[in-house]
């Protein structure tokens, strides 16, 4: 380079402006395969985006901080070092400014993509070393080169750079994690410092030079003037644009955008001239034009949505939706025609080569560039989805041609250039090159892998959904969990006011944000908090704020159920379907219903564990239910008016449950409270009432923890009971079949459409297993209707009741003056009562729900009396 | 007192130390001293000779031996292409294999690359033949438990 540049000052233009680098040439096609590199695997990235594999996040940032960096940071070097007429910065500091620049690059690319934060910050303390000594080098070749006319152009790339540093400092910020508003103020500013800044006044400052050139024509005379009023325009626009993004401020961002605006048509003004002169011949050509063309829209687009956009979240959802086509309209075709221009020059191979390989770039040329700017204006337009998908494709395709064209090119230069010289000795630096470029593929390598052992195939399998079916005040719990939220969306009654407990159970800090709502605040690891959404009318979104995150699926969509729940076709798929008559497996334990006396004392001390359980709930269904200790209904206890219960809690189960006595008067706050795993609490009441009395799980959503199992009885007897041969008691309730061995169908249940209804947790349960009895036995059974939604009606086939207690009182006593009998217990779920009769004969008298849809679907079973 | 099993992974994992280490050999203990102690035009019939002959043993005994015993392993392991998609195992298994079809295109063309005379591929796609290899061996290794 040094040679070069010494022969260099003498002349008028500099070696740029005729489009030929001084020397150095390794490492620039080194640096330019760079650029092709990640532009190829933008263009395989894009189609896997929009097939919901890859997160937008990646496909932005492999094209900006690969591909766009790489070439802003080569090219600036280079035409600094040109224009200036300065000493190059050498080999080996291009080397290891290209090797740190892209270590930096793919460790932040893996570190947020995989949510390392450890790699993150190193490799972002790399790269902004890289970009610092670039600053520093740029502004040292001003110091030693000859100045010259030029030197105007060259201060676009030092305000280029100071803007990155801002930039990339804001994204460092945003990674630390913001909480509120402030995350979207960040956010505005870093796109604009970036974009505008880094990529912006890079492109700015070189246009000077290379649309001339590109064009065939030499530089206006007024282009050096137009240059320097340009660049302070631009740069205290950006200034005061990202600092009214920061205070939020939509007229300061919007004067300053405006400012930038003016800035570019100044410094624009030589390029429409040079223009009038000679128009545009080559594909190169045309595609700068149209970048520069999206650059104005893009621009005019933000000031409007800086102006009409109410506050920080929406204006940073303006600029973020603007992106895709932001990006592809003005970065990647900037990127693609520089390329187009310089690619056959760098590429070496002589004349002939270089030649060949400019018409070979040139190839279908005006397609790729009518298809690329009609897919933009597809991508760009609020059009539908299909439409937009296929500008996409347009887009992809035009991009992955000229990729394509790219590597023939490169192939086609080297051919023509190796003659007899490649048969010469080892090139010492082609050999560090050669390990250079292993180097670089193995480390893209273990990317892949990583990848690929981490890919999150669709980020909103992350967390499941919920579905809450009724309204008034909900709780529900929220876990925020390395890259998910947990639930992933929740569906609610609307008007139902929600209130998100929110726990961080990661193990790096994140928070919850909802747009133009309310937000947690940055929660370490295994810390919670409270989010009372108020009355959900309208679906809302919120998300973790920490870079990367939300891209890498941390979100979490609150829908409203209008217009029903889509439950499908409850008898196309049931995921397991009991058959009437098959036997149970052979290790079968029916749940014992015999219910023996209340016991001696007036304290009852139990201790009720809360486990989860896979058990057979049908002849060759097994779920996992949520139990109170272990079983399905939990235990009955038994006790009589005025005894004291102490219950003590202990949840060793998966999530977080809590429990609900019926049978107790007391504020619920404290003893119902819902616990966590591995918690415990004492629940203390006494029996002031008789009854057969619910006791349940009552954390939010209840239909699940009910669904799922979490009921039992607990048997208070009147004063003055009379003795009776047997006693049974039977829970009713509803089960909603999922997958074998998983938990209930928790859509069924929101939609209240159960696959059986049992009698203490097990489809005919009593069918297998009768219950015994001798001829003339009085016979006591106590039921309890556990729901969640089904009503019972318990009826003895061939046996008529002579004594109905239901819901606290006797409905019916032998001796009545009525003479009366009764044929059906009616219980509502939550309620319960006991009925006497005697079965006079022997033979099997069959018990079920008179409800007979559910005693089908299993609430049914046998007396058989001997 | 070796279960068949045992002697199909015995012979999956020879084969690999073999091919990496066959690998190791050549780059870090051979290719010094040839360089030394050889001319220009002996160094390169010597090491194109060792190249041809490494390449012969990857294409008829190692590829043949870590597909079949690899093919035989998986089977065993009751992994089915769904499986392959399952974070954990499944995943980890897809990675190696992925990185196994790279490092062998890699070898591959470093191969190519050897008999045209292009030198600067030929060393870039060495290492990554060879670096790539660790990493095989680092997936397969967290693979199995413990």
């Amino acid at each position: 380079m040094d040679a070069a540049a010494a022969r260099a000052p003498k002349r008028p233009l500099p070696t740029a402006a005729r489009g030929r680098p001084p020397g150095g040439a390794l490492w620039h096609r080194a640096a330019n395969l760079v650029v092709l590199c990640y532009l190829a695997a933008t263009a395989v990235l894009m189609p896997l985006h929009a097939a919901g594999v890859v997160q937008r996040w990646t496909v932005v940032h492999v094209l900006l901080l690969g591909a766009v960096t790489n070439a802003v940071v080569t090219w600036t070097a280079h035409f600094s070092t040109a224009m200036l007429h300065a000493p190059g910065p050498g080999p080996r500091f291009s080397a290891l400014r290209l090797i740190g620049l892209n270590v930096g690059v793919l460790g932040i690319l893996t570190g947020i993509g995989h949510g390392l934060p450890a790699v993150t910050a190193g490799s972002g303390l790399v790269l902004a070393a890289v970009i610092v000594a670039h600053l520093v080098s740029l502004v040292r070749m001003r110091r030693q080169g000859l100045g010259g006319r030029f030197v105007a152009t060259v201060r676009f790339y030092w305000a280029g750079t100071l803007a990155l540093i801002a930039g990339m400092t804001a994204g460092v910020v945003m990674g630390v994690g913001l909480a509120g508003s402030w995350h979207s103020r960040v956010y505005a500013a870093h796109l604009s410092l970036n974009l505008l800044g880094w990529v912006g006044l890079a492109v700015l400052g070189t246009l000077f030079l290379l649309w001339p050139t590109v064009l065939g024509t030499r530089m206006a005379e007024g282009a050096m003037r137009a240059a320097r009023r340009s660049l302070p325009l631009c740069a205290a626009g950006l200034a005061v644009a990202a600092a009214g993004m920061l205070a939020a401020s939509g007229l300061l961002a919007a004067a300053g955008l405006a400012c930038y605006l003016a800035g570019t048509a100044v410094g624009l003004a030589p390029a429409v001239g040079a223009w009038r002169r000679r128009g545009p011949e080559r594909p190169a050509a045309f595609m700068l034009a149209a970048s520069i063309g999206w650059l104005l829209i893009a621009l005019g687009v933000a000031i409007a949505g800086a102006l009409t956009a109410a506050g920080p979240e929406a204006l940073a959802g303006r600029l973020s939706a603007m992106l895709p086509w932001f990006l592809a309209g003005f970065v990647a075709q900037v990127l693609i025609g520089s390329l187009t221009h310089f690619l056959p020059l760098v590429l070496g191979g002589g004349p002939a080569g270089g030649g060949a390989a400019g018409r070979l770039l040139d190839r279908f040329g005006r397609t790729r560039v009518v298809a690329a700017n009609a897919g933009i204006a597809l991508v760009a337009l609020p059009l539908p989805g299909p439409v937009v998908s296929f500008g996409w494709v347009l887009v992809a395709a035009s991009f992955a041609g000229f990729v394509t064209l790219a590597a023939l090119a490169a192939g086609l230069a080297r051919k023509t250039a190796r003659g007899p010289a490649a048969e010469a000795g080892p090139d010492p630096r082609g050999g560090r090159l050669a390990v250079v470029a292993g180097l670089a593929m193995t480390a893209l390598l273990v990317v892949v892998a990583v990848t690929v052992v981490n890919l999150r195939v669709a980020p909103d399998e992350g967390g499941e959904s919920l579905t809450l079916t009724e309204g008034g005040v909900q709780t529900v719990d929220v876990s925020l969990e390395a890259m998910s939220i947990d639930p992933g969306s929740i569906t609610v009654v609307p008007g139902t006011r929600l209130v998100l407990r929110v726990v961080n159970n990661g193990h790096t800090r994140h928070d919850l944000v909802f747009a133009d709502g309310p937000a947690t605040a940055m929660l370490a690891p295994g810390e919670s908090a409270e989010l009372d959404l108020g009355e959900v009318t309208a679906p809302l979104e919120g998300w973790c704020t920490v870079m990367g995150h939300k891209e890498a699926g941390m979100t979490l969509r609150i829908d409203t159920a209008e217009g029903g729940h889509d439950h499908g076709d409850p008898g196309e798929e049931g995921p397991v379907d009991p058959v009437a008559g098959d036997a149970p497996s052979a290790g079968f334990e029916p749940y014992d219903a015999a219910l023996p006396p209340v016991g001696g004392g007036d304290v009852h001390e139990v201790t009720m564990r809360v486990s989860d359980e896979v058990v057979e709930v049908a002849p060759g269904v097994t779920q996992k239910m949520w139990t109170f200790g272990g079983s399905v209904p939990g235990p009955t206890l038994r006790g009589k008016v005025g005894d004291v219960f102490v219950v003590t809690l202990v949840n060793d189960g998966s999530v977080a449950h809590s429990i609900d006595f019926h049978a107790s008067v007391l504020a619920p706050d404290e003893p119902m409270r819902s616990i966590e795993p591995g918690e415990r609490l004492v629940y203390e009441f006494t029996a002031t009432a008789a009854g057969a009395w619910m006791y349940h799980c009552g954390t939010a959503p209840m239909v699940q923890h009910l669904g799922n199992g979490m009921y039992g009885a607990l048997v208070i007897d009147p004063p003055d009971l009379p003795e009776v041969d047997r006693e049974y008691v039977m829970v009713q309730s509803e089960l909603y079949f999922g997958e074998q061995g998983a938990h209930g169908d928790f859509a069924a249940m929101a939609a209240g459409e159960p696959d059986a209804v049992v009698f203490n947790g097990y489809h005919d349960q009593y069918r297998h297993a009768p219950l015994v009895a001798t001829a003339g036995d009085r016979v006591r059974v106590w039921t309890v209707n556990a729901g969640i939604e089904r009503p019972g009606s318990f009826h003895v086939v061939g046996s008529q009741f002579d004594t109905v207690f239901g819901e606290g009182a006797y409905l019916l006593r032998p001796g009545d003056p009525g003479g009366g009998a009764a044929q059906a217990l009616a219980l509502q779920p939550g309620q319960g009562g006991f009925v006497e009769f005697t079965l006079p004969e022997a033979g099997n008298y069959p018990f079920l729900t008179h409800v007979m849809v559910d005693a089908e679907r299993g609430a049914a079973g046998v007396f058989a009396v001997e | 007192m070796f279960e068949l099993w045992t002697l199909i992974r015995f012979v999956h994992v020879l084969s690999a130390t073999v091919w990496v280490g066959g690998q190791l050999t050549i780059s870090a203990l051979l290719l010094p001293v040839v360089r030394r102690g050889l001319a220009a035009r002996d160094r390169a019939t010597v090491m194109r000779g060792v190249g041809r002959r490494f390449g012969r043993f990857t294409v008829v005994v190692f590829l043949p031996v870590q597909l079949g015993s690899g093919v035989l392993l998986a089977w065993h392991h009751g992994v089915g292409f769904a499986t392959l998609a399952e974070p954990g195992y499944g995943r980890t298994l897809l990675a190696k294999l992925i990185v196994v079809a790279l490092v062998m295109a890699a070898a591959g063309v470093h191969g190519w690359a050897q008999g045209t005379r292009r030198a600067g591929a030929a060393r870039a796609f060495a290492i990554v033949s060879l670096l790539g290899s660790f990493l095989i061996v680092l997936l397969a290794v967290s693979l199995v438990e413990g």
